[in-house]
C-alpha cells in the first residue's frame, strides 16, 4: 500500500475536465486506487460520481492512495493530473 | 372549440402546424416480484447487457452528434459513459440485485443514491444529477424492453413535444418532416434551441408544465418568432403558420439587379451555430457575440481559450469576414465573477463599452488579447466592434486598449494582426456623432432592437409599450439615415445587425437606405437574398425617400406595400 499527498493546480478544482482526466487515468491502472480528503472517507479513483463529489477545490490537498503491482506508476501518473493545469492539457 | 395559447421562448423565426407526438421516456415499472422469486445470477448478467447496450448507443449517439452538431455538444456524453462505468454506482445496483430486487429496480435504485450524493455536493456537482437521471433511464428503457420512438422516422407533419430534448435527440430530426417542436424546460441557449436554429426548425422551449396538459394527436402551431405553442389553432392561424418556406439556398454573394453587391450575413451566438451560418449560405458573419464564452461559468475563460473559440468561427469563414461584438453584458445579465450592481434602469447604466473602460478593464484587455492574436491565426477576416457607444471618448479610449494590447504583443514577440475596428451603432448620441465616430473607425453596423429602443424611450421588454418599439417607425428610420450618410461621408462601410435586417419585406428598404451589409439570423438569409437579386437601386432609393419623408408609421406601411 502506498501513499501520497497532492495539492491540486487545475482552476476549476477537481470538477468536470480535470475530475473526468483523473477517472479516465485511474482506469488504465490494474491497482487498487483511492482518494481521500481531510475530512471524508477515501472513494474509489475510478468513481466519477465520488471523485466529483469530494468537492475539491484548487488549492487544497489530497490524499492518493494505492494497492497493487503497478501502484506506484498509478500514483505518478495520478499526480500529474492533479499538478497540470487544464490549459496544458493535450487535445 | 377555440384556440389555446401557451407561451414559451421562440428560438426560431420560423412557424410550423402539425400533429402532436409526445416524446416520454418515462417507463412505467410493475411492482417487483418476492425477494426469493428473483433469480439474481439472471438479473446481474442482464444488468451487465444493458449496460454494454447502453455503451453502444451511447457512442453511435455521440458520433452523431458531433458530426451534426459540433464537437462540444458531443461531450457531454462522455460524462455519461464515464457515469456508466463509474464502480460506485454499479456496486450499487449490483447490491440491490443481490438483495433480491429485478436489474430494472435495482438500476432505479442505485442511481438514486448517486443522485442524491450529487444533489448534496450543491453547486456545479448538482447540475451533472441531469446526466445521471438520463443514463438510469436510458439503462431502465433498455431493462424494460420499452420501445424508443423514431425520432428519425417520424411522421410528416410531426409536432413533437417533450419535457426537454438531448443533443443526440434533436440531431435525429429530419426538418423535412418535422414542423417543429416545443419542450417544456429549456432556454434560448439550450442544445435543443442551437440546433432547431442551426437547421431551421420552428421551436418553442421553456413553455413550462402547461405544456404536459397537450394531448397526442392534437393539432398545433409552433410559432418560433412570438414564442407560442397554439393548441386547436383556427383555420386562420393554421394557414398562417403553414406558409412553407420554398427558398432556394444560395452560397454565392449576391448584389442588386444592377449589379450592386450587399453581404448577407448571420448573426451566431455560439460556435454550434457556426454551421448552421454556412448552410444557410452566409457570406459572413455580421454579429457575432461573445457572451456564451462567459455566461454559465464560474471564472472567465482565460486568453487560449477565447484564441481558439474566435479561430474557430475565422476558420468557418476563410472567405469572408466576422464581426466580434466585444463582451456586452450589464446588470440584467449577472455574471459571477463580474460585479454588477443592481440598477433601476440598467439599459440606461453600466453596460456595454462603460463596462470595459471600467469595472470590466481586465477582461476586455484580454479579450481584446485574444482577438489580435486569433486575427494573426484564423482563415476568415477579423472585424471587431464595441457595443452601446455614446461618445467620441469612449471610441478614443478603446482604440488606446487596442493599441496597448498591440505593443505588448509586438514586444512579446507574439503574432497578431489588427482587425478592422467599428462600432455598434444603438444610442442617438453615436447617430448625432456619427461623422466623428466615422473618422477614427473602419465600420459601422447598426443595432437595430437597441436604436429603436432608446430612439424611441420605449422598453423591449415591456409589452405595454411594444407598438412604439418599433424599427420602422420615421423616427427610427431617419436615424438610420443619418448614420448611413454619416459612414458613406467618412468613406467607412456600414452595415446592420439588428432583427430588422432579417426582415425580408424591408430588403428593399434597407438597400435604399444605403446598408452595405445585412446581418440576421441564420434562417432568414435564403429570404434576404432572394429578396436582393430583385431589387434595384434606383427604385430602393425612391422608396426609401418616400418612407424618410412619412410622418406617422403608417405612411411608411402604406410606402411599403405599395411596393410590393
Amino acid at each position: 500500500m502506498m501513499e501520497r499527498t497532492v495539492t491540486i493546480v487545475p482552476e476549476a478544482g477537481l470538477h468536470a475536465r480535470p475530475a473526468s482526466k483523473f477517472v479516465e487515468t485511474a482506469n488504465q491502472f490494474e491497482a487498487e486506487l483511492q482518494i481521500a480528503t481531510e475530512d471524508e472517507e477515501p472513494v474509489n479513483a475510478r468513481s466519477m460520481l465520488g471523485v466529483s463529489s469530494l468537492g475539491v477545490e484548487h488549492g487544497e490537498e489530497v490524499r492518493l492512495i494505492a494497492d497493487g503491482d503497478d501502484a506506484e506508476a498509478a500514483l505518478d501518473a495520478l499526480e500529474k493530473v492533479l499538478t497540470t493545469p487544464e490549459s496544458e492539457y493535450d487535445e | 372549440m377555440s384556440e389555446r395559447t401557451l407561451s414559451g421562448t421562440g428560438v426560431t423565426p420560423l412557424s410550423g402546424v402539425g400533429t402532436v407526438v409526445w416524446y416520454d421516456q418515462d417507463v412505467e415499472l410493475d411492482e417487483p416480484p418476492a425477494p426469493e422469486d428473483v433469480d439474481t445470477a439472471a438479473e446481474q448478467a442482464r444488468f451487465e447487457n444493458a449496460v454494454a447496450t447502453a455503451r453502444e448507443e451511447l457512442q453511435t449517439e455521440r458520433e452523431r452528434t458531433a458530426e451534426k452538431v459540433g464537437e462540444s455538444e458531443a461531450e457531454i456524453f462522455d460524462a455519461h459513459l464515464q457515469f456508466l462505468n463509474d464502480p460506485q454506482i454499479t456496486d450499487a445496483v449490483e447490491e440491490s440485485i443481490d438483495e433480491g430486487l429485478p436489474a430494472e429496480h435495482a438500476t432505479r435504485e442505485g442511481f438514486q443514491q448517486g443522485i442524491e450524493q450529487l444533489a448534496a455536493a450543491g453547486g456545479r456537482m448538482a447540475e451533472r444529477t441531469d446526466d445521471l437521471r438520463d443514463i438510469r433511464d436510458r439503462l431502465v428503457r433498455i431493462l424494460a424492453d420499452a420501445e424508443r420512438i423514431d425520432l428519425s422516422a417520424l411522421p410528416e407533419g410531426t409536432v413533437l413535444l417533450a419535457e426537454m430534448l438531448t443533443p443526440s435527440d434533436t440531431a435525429q430530426l429530419d426538418p423535412e418532416t418535422v414542423a417543429g417542436f416545443a419542450t417544456a424546460e429549456g432556454g434560448r441557449t439550450s442544445h435543443a434551441a442551437i440546433f432547431a436554429r442551426s437547421i431551421g426548425i420552428p421551436a418553442v422551449v421553456g413553455v413550462g408544465d402547461d405544456l404536459l396538459g397537450v394531448e397526442a394527436d392534437e393539432t398545433v402551431v409552433v410559432d418560433g418568432e412570438a414564442g407560442d405553442v397554439i393548441v386547436d389553432p383556427s383555420a386562420e392561424t393554421r394557414e398562417r403558420a403553414s406558409e412553407r418556406r420554398d427558398v432556394e439556398i444560395r452560397s454565392d454573394r449576391v448584389e442588386t439587379a444592377d449589379g450592386k453587391e450587399i453581404e448577407v450575413a448571420a448573426n451566431v451566438g455560439t460556435l454550434a451555430e457556426l454551421e448552421g451560418a454556412v448552410a444557410q449560405g452566409a457570406d459572413a458573419i455580421g454579429l457575432f457575440r461573445t457572451e456564451f464564452l462567459f455566461l454559465d461559468r464560474e471564472a472567465p475563460p482565460d486568453e487560449d481559450e477565447q484564441v481558439d473559440t474566435y479561430v474557430e468561427a475565422l476558420d468557418a469563414f476563410p472567405e469572408g469576414r466576422v464581426v466580434v461584438r466585444t463582451l456586452d453584458v450589464g446588470g440584467d445579465k449577472p455574471i459571477p465573477y463580474i460585479e454588477a450592481d443592481e440598477e433601476d434602469n440598467p439599459f440606461l447604466g453600466m453596460r456595454g463599452i462603460r463596462r470595459s473602460l471600467g469595472p470590466d478593464a481586465e477582461l476586455f484587455e484580454t479579450q481584446i488579447r485574444a482577438l489580435l492574436r486569433a486575427g494573426a491565426v484564423g482563415d476568415g477576416d477579423l472585424a471587431v466592434m464595441f457595443p452601446l457607444v455614446a461618445t467620441v471618448g469612449e471610441v478614443e479610449q478603446a482604440l488606446d486598449v487596442v493599441e496597448d494590447v498591440a505593443g505588448d504583443l509586438e514586444s512579446e514577440g507574439v503574432d497578431y494582426a489588427m482587425p478592422e475596428l467599428g462600432v455598434m451603432i444603438e444610442t442617438p448620441a453615436a447617430v448625432f456623432v456619427g461623422d466623428a465616430l466615422a473618422e477614427r473607425l473602419d465600420f459601422f453596423s447598426i443595432g437595430t432592437n437597441d436604436l429603436a429602443q432608446y430612439v424611441m424611450a420605449a422598453s423591449r421588454q415591456n409589452e405595454h409599450v411594444a407598438d412604439l418599439h418599433d424599427p420602422s417607425d420615421p423616427a427610427v428610420l431617419r436615424a438610420i439615415d443619418r448614420a448611413v450618410e454619416a459612414a458613406h461621408d467618412g468613406d467607412i462601410w456600414i452595415g446592420m445587425c439588428g432583427e430588422m435586417a432579417g426582415d425580408p419585406d424591408l430588403t428593399e428598404l434597407l438597400i435604399g437606405l444605403g446598408l452595405d451589409e445585412l446581418s440576421m439570423s441564420a434562417v432568414t438569409i435564403p429570404d434576404v437574398k432572394a429578396n436582393v437579386v430583385d431589387v434595384s437601386t434606383a427604385d430602393a432609393r425612391t422608396l426609401a425617400e418616400t418612407a424618410l419623408r412619412a410622418a406617422t408609421k403608417d405612411e411608411v406601411r402604406a410606402a411599403l406595400s405599395e411596393e410590393t
